[in-house]
């Protein structure tokens, strides 16, 4: 064992550069995978930051008004209580909708347990009594906006309107519609107005724990505690984020293959550097059994050696990460800050460095066996035959190219299975760049070119106070308008499943909504339908074949005529025309228009003209965009090409050093026989070159097709549909590719001008033996 | 093929069965060793039924020209190759089975190799080229410093224990290698062609060493094709196309030449 | 030894004694113990030749020493000495008569032959082994040494020529 650290020290001191470079991806590594977990987590469970933000309560009680709650207070393993509040059940009524609400009476103090994270807006002022604070999802749904006004309707049915102060996150209940009644924030004194009856007074209080897995037994026991019949509703912090479970899978799935394939990029160039250290230390590995080293000491020395690189860099990773994570800026540095008060966060990190080191020792297993096999005699190596020329340097001879390319291109491919392995392990992380612009250009797709993204409407209007005919009027008389399509959505259930998919009337027979159909064909006729891929998977349908769904109580009988892109919703829309809805009373009036504004017309204008022109009365929306949601996509995307871009850097010096290796007699010769030292270095550069264009070509070339493959997979998977994928720009891959060609020219010029520096003498006899 | 000379009777007793034992002063013994080196169309017979017995406190040398087998001879009797067919005893011990790491432990305490381009680990300095092997066979890392100072004092390489191989002269790599291979006290010394790659001052003192590491009892087997160095041994075995040619005792000094003149008259 | 005689005396005047000193000074144990008796033939011989020419000195209480010193005539000899090449050893006639003609005549063969000549040269190249280490600081018998020995492995790599060749 000392003896391996003895000469694991001596090889890591004779290789610094090296070693740290490795020691620098594997950090990288680390730290992006770290990130991407942490992202992940935070992206699938916003919930999660919430409550750790908000101080969130592990068990809400809801007691009748009058129990005595004191007790709660001094429950074993209660850190902290909220409330309690006094809570009235109401309506929150806009237009014809209405929806149940829980108020909630609070000081103009925010609590310190469970504290509502004011998102927009402010908090209570006890300056208005009128005002209300709602929950976001609430709000969201509500369409309700900070400085509007919302009506709420008492138990008795009296109505009253109040002015919403603020927008804030709560983790005290699910997200609406999912979880009901929504959640609103007063003043005690608003509270009392709205319901006089001090019998409908609930009183609602959280218990912040200090074990959170003791939620259920400490919820058991405040209910002994209480007794049963004072209690009308028990919630713990697991019921309510399994009723968040969030869908953010393409953010997540993204960042996890590219954290993994950044990671098999990585094993690939330590398995490549590792050969390469091999290769070049046959005399020396044959040398070390010679004393006595066994062939399983010879296969540890390198596992140990790169392990041990690994767990450098996987260290230096986790400390970077845990350090400086919480500092970054916008949402990577909130989903470090979150994650880092997780309490799996220690499991998912030995489970990160675990599989960091494991792949990075599995990839050094092979070039490692290979050292235990070297025989301990110090074989005499066998002359290679003359090669010759190779094709490539063949052509260049005949195109009369100067020296150094023709015996640059020589150089590069002389020996095909070592060029074509150098040039596949190069291949690797530019087709993950390939890959990573390929998902950039995606989302720049999303945002230029939403037409072919199912995203044709950029707004939406509901008449909310003016009748059909005069919308339709306010509408047509925009001029950056360009269509408006009547539409309506109803929830409508799918037979065989407890499922409900979303039912969408848009467009009329004559006036068809453009949808981006990525099968199929449009509808033609009343009872055919387009439908989202997420729909699709939920009804386990085809194009082509016909379904029943039931609506408003009314069967469908639908024919799918075509499936297309559907961003929103997880794609779980069922698009038909607006006079498939049609009853006895004719055709159902439209619910909103959606707006297709002529090209170069801004959304925003054109909606603070309408809101003019309509005065309020036509409720004008921008159509959210998936894409901007996922800027932290390109965050990660610029990130990851970072990491593939080191990955690369690794491989490149790798293939450089082990092309100067073989080539170094031939070099020797060559200059004996007369080439100048810039030649020299020429024909290595040349050769590098060379191997990255291949590598470039291939790269791309695979990593184009790949990109398609996964996007769209993803899109697949995500209810999207299959079809967004986009192309990154010719002139981008171009461009990435001449970058990538230049790097390499320059990375090898260093080494190259050191060997070219070398004695002649020195170069010659560098083989012997 | 005749085997001529006063010794030829003790290495031809052949024994016909398998579990006959060495004798107890062989420290080496091989029977009937056969090794070929196939290629992609030839086969090189490198060493054709060879017998050899060296006694413990020996010093014999292996002379033939190059391509005569003697450094693949010399690799079998380390361990470093695998004969076709043939038998060995190392130090009363049969080796010739021995799976690759039973070789690399044995080589440890029992075997010191030395070769002709001194082979030292590149990446290491001269002292941790020879107290490597010291920590292999189980030495602390206080007893290979002490024993590694021992012998870099009796070799004159004091100030050298803190350079690599690179900044080494020849001579001083293969006092280095010398020393790698005496460290841990080996029963058998194998020496490929020690001064091969050495100017005639520095074959000079490798001799003068090997002489002296002989004269306090240690058994060397060396392989060269320089009459200078195997003069310094008792015995001396031709090699000749894979097979002993001769093999002979060397006689007293007494019986020599006493000066220069003696021999520079025999040229007539 | 006339020669290397009169190359002692160009350098200067020295009487017999002196002269064997010398000898012995510069070639050490590598070379032949000088006779006395032969310097003083050989100075004789030199100086009746005019290479020379000797002068007796008085001592008091001893007998007379001759002490001698070069002529021209001698310096001329000498010059003449140092500008001709000098013949090397020629080839061991003797034993490759041997080697070529045994197995026709009944003879040992010749593996025996050549087996016996390298057990000779080994032997002889042993005692100078033992000779270079007798006198190691003396540089010039050092060289001297060396020179027999390059001749002996000469012989040595000639005969492993022979049984290629031959065998």
């Amino acid at each position: 064992m000392r003896a391996l650290l003895r000469w694991v020290r001596a090889d890591l001191r004779a290789h610094r550069g090296q070693a740290a470079l490795m020691v620098l991806v594997t950090a990288v590594i680390a730290v992006s995978l770290i990130l991407a977990n942490a992202l992940l987590r935070d992206a699938a469970n916003p919930w999660q930051r919430i409550f750790l933000q908000s101080r969130g309560a592990h068990v809400w009680i809801h007691v009748r008004s009058g129990a005595d709650t004191a007790p709660l207070t001094r429950l074993d393993g209660v850190t902290g209580v909220a409330g309690p509040y006094s809570t009235a059940s109401a309506d929150l009524v806009r237009g014809a909708e209405k929806v149940s609400l829980e108020l909630r009476a609070a000081g103009p103090q925010l609590p310190s347990v469970a504290r509502p994270l004011v998102r927009s807006g402010r908090w209570l002022d006890p300056a208005r009594s009128d005002g209300i604070v709602l929950e976001s999802s609430l709000a969201r749904a509500m369409r309700a906006d900070v400085g509007g006004t919302v009506t709420v309707r008492a138990r008795d049915g009296a109505t009253r309107t109040m002015r919403v102060l603020g927008v804030a996150d709560s983790a005290d209940q699910g997200s609406y519609p999912d979880w009901t009644p929504g959640l609103g924030w007063v003043l005690p004194t608003a509270l009392d107005r709205v319901e006089p009856d001090p019998a409908h007074i609930q009183q609602a209080i959280g218990l912040r724990l200090r074990d959170p897995g003791s939620a259920d037994f400490t919820a058991q026991q405040a209910v002994t505690t209480l007794g049963s019949g004072q209690v009308t509703q028990v919630t713990t912090w697991q019921q309510v984020r399994s009723a968040m479970g969030q869908d953010n899978r393409l953010l997540g799935l993204l960042l996890g293959v590219f954290g993994l394939v950044a990671l098999v990029a990585a094993a690939l160039a330590t398995a490549g550097a590792a050969g390469g250290r091999v290769l070049a230390q046959v005399r020396d590995i044959a040398m070390l059994k010679t004393v006595g080293f066994t062939p399983a000491q010879v296969v540890r020395l390198f596992l140990y050696e790169h392990t041990a690189l690994a767990l450098a860099g996987m260290a230096l990773g986790a400390g970077a990460a845990s350090l400086f994570g919480p500092l970054l800026p916008g949402a990577l540095g909130e989903a470090m800050g979150v994650w880092q008060a997780e309490p799996a966060r220690a499991g998912a990190l030995a489970a990160t460095g675990a599989g960091v080191v494991l792949s990075i020792a599995l990839a050094t297993a092979l070039p490692a066996w290979r050292a235990g096999r070297i025989p301990a005699a110090p074989t005499v190596r066998a002359d290679r035959p003359a090669s010759g020329i190779s094709r490539l340097a063949r052509l260049a001879l005949l195109l009369k190219l100067p020296p150094a390319l023709a015996l640059g291109s020589r150089a590069a491919f002389h020996r095909p299975l070592r060029a074509g392995l150098t040039v596949a392990r190069l291949a690797i992380p530019i087709m993950m760049i390939t890959v990573a612009l390929g998902s950039w250009a995606t989302l720049d797709g999303f945002q230029d070119h939403p037409r072919q993204l199912g995203l044709a409407a950029s707004l939406t209007a509901r008449p909310s106070g003016i009748d059909d005919a005069a919308a339709r009027r306010l509408l047509t008389e925009q001029p950056a308008v360009a269509a408006a399509y009547p539409g309506a959505e109803i929830p409508a259930l799918v037979p065989g499943e407890t499922t409900t998919i979303t039912l969408r009337a848009l467009g009329t027979a004559d006036h068809p909504y453009p949808f981006a159909l990525a099968a199929g064909h449009l509808i033609r006729d009343e009872d055919e339908a387009v439908a989202g891929q997420g729909a699709l998977n939920l009804m386990h349908a085809k194009v082509g074949e016909w379904v029943r769904v039931t609506a408003g109580g009314t069967p469908h009988i639908l024919h799918i005529v075509g499936r297309d892109i559907e961003p929103d919703h997880n794609g779980e829309m069922l698009s038909v025309d607006l006079g498939a809805l049609a009853g006895p009373g004719g055709t159902p009036k439209a619910q909103y228009y959606a707006l297709v504004l002529r090209p170069g017309a801004n959304p925003t204008a054109v909606r603070t003209d309408l809101l003019a022109a309509s005065h309020g009365r036509l409720d004008v929306r921008p159509v959210a965009n998936p894409a901007a949601q996922l800027g932290l996509v390109r965050v990660v995307v610029v990130g990851l090409v970072g990491v593939l871009t080191l990955i690369g850097l690794a491989e490149l010096v790798t293939a450089t050093a082990s092309g100067l290796r073989d080539h170094v007699r031939d070099l020797g010769v060559l200059r004996a026989m007369g080439l100048t030292p810039r030649q020299v270095t020429a024909i290595i550069v040349t050769s590098t070159a060379l191997l990255t264009t291949a590598a470039v070509l291939a790269g791309t070339g695979l990593g184009v097709l790949l990109s398609n493959r996964l996007i769209n997979m993803e899109g697949q998977a995500s209810g999207v549909g299959a079809g967004i994928a986009r192309m990154p720009a010719p002139e981008t891959l171009l461009m990435a590719g001449a970058v990538a060609v230049a790097v390499a020219a320059c990375v090898s010029v260093v080494p190259a001008t050191r060997a070219t520096r070398a004695r002649i003498t020195a170069a010659l006899s560098a083989n012997r033996t | 093929m005749s085997r001529s000379g006063p010794d030829t009777a003790r290495v031809a007793a052949t024994p016909d069965a398998d579990h006959v034992l060495p004798p107890a002063e062989a420290m080496l013994w091989a029977q009937d060793l056969v090794k070929t080196h196939r290629g992609a169309e030839t086969a090189t017979h490198a060493v054709r039924h060879v017998d050899l017995r060296v006694d413990r406190g020996e010093f014999v040398a292996i002379m033939g020209p190059s391509g005569a087998g003697k450094s693949t001879l010399l690799h079998l009797l380390g361990g470093l190759d695998r004969p076709d067919s043939g038998r060995i005893w190392l130090d009363g011990q049969r080796v010739d089975g021995l799976s690759e790491a039973r070789w690399s432990l044995l080589r440890r305490r029992t075997v010191g190799i030395v070769f002709q381009f001194f082979n030292l680990v590149t990446n290491m300095t001269a002292a941790d080229n020879v107290e490597l092997p010291a920590l292999l066979a189980g030495m602390s890392p206080r007893q290979a410093r002490a024993r590694r100072e021992e012998l870099f004092a009796e070799l004159d390489l004091e100030d050298r224990a803190r350079s690599t191989p690179a900044a080494l002269s020849g001579g001083e790599q293969q006092r280095v290698a010398l020393a790698r291979a005496l460290v841990n006290e080996p029963g058998l010394l194998l020496a490929d062609e020690p001064t091969g790659n050495l100017d005639s001052r520095n074959t000079r003192d490798v001799l003068r060493l090997l002489a002296r590491y002989h004269a306090s009892g240690q058994t060397i087997l060396l392989v060269t094709h320089d009459a200078r160095v195997a003069s310094g041994a008792d015995r001396v075995i031709s090699l000749f196309d894979g097979e002993i040619a001769d093999d002979t005792a060397l006689h007293a000094p007494a019986d020599g030449p006493t000066t220069v003149a003696d021999v520079l008259r025999l040229k007539g | 030894m006339r020669l290397p005689l009169l190359a002692l005396l160009a350098k200067e005047p020295a009487h017999g004694y002196e002269l064997k000193q010398a000898l012995e000074q510069t070639f050490g144990a590598a070379y032949p113990q000088p006779n006395i008796g032969q310097i003083y033939v050989t100075l004789g011989r030199l100086e009746k030749n005019g290479l020379i020419k000797g002068q007796d000195i008085d001592q008091s209480n001893r007998p007379n020493k001759r002490v001698y010193e070069i002529t021209d005539a001698g310096r001329e000899e000498l010059a003449a000495w140092f500008a001709e090449p000098t013949e090397g050893p020629r080839v061991r006639d003797e034993f490759f008569m041997k080697l070529v003609l045994a197995p026709g005549a009944g003879g040992s063969d010749r593996l025996a032959l050549i087996n016996t000549q390298r057990r000779h040269y080994l032997n002889v190249m042993r005692g100078l082994s033992r000779l270079a280490a007798q006198d190691r600081d003396n540089r010039v018998a050092q060289l001297l040494i060396e020179g027999a020995m390059l001749h002996l492995q000469a012989d040595l790599d000639w005969l492993e020529r022979c049984q290629e060749e031959l065998d």
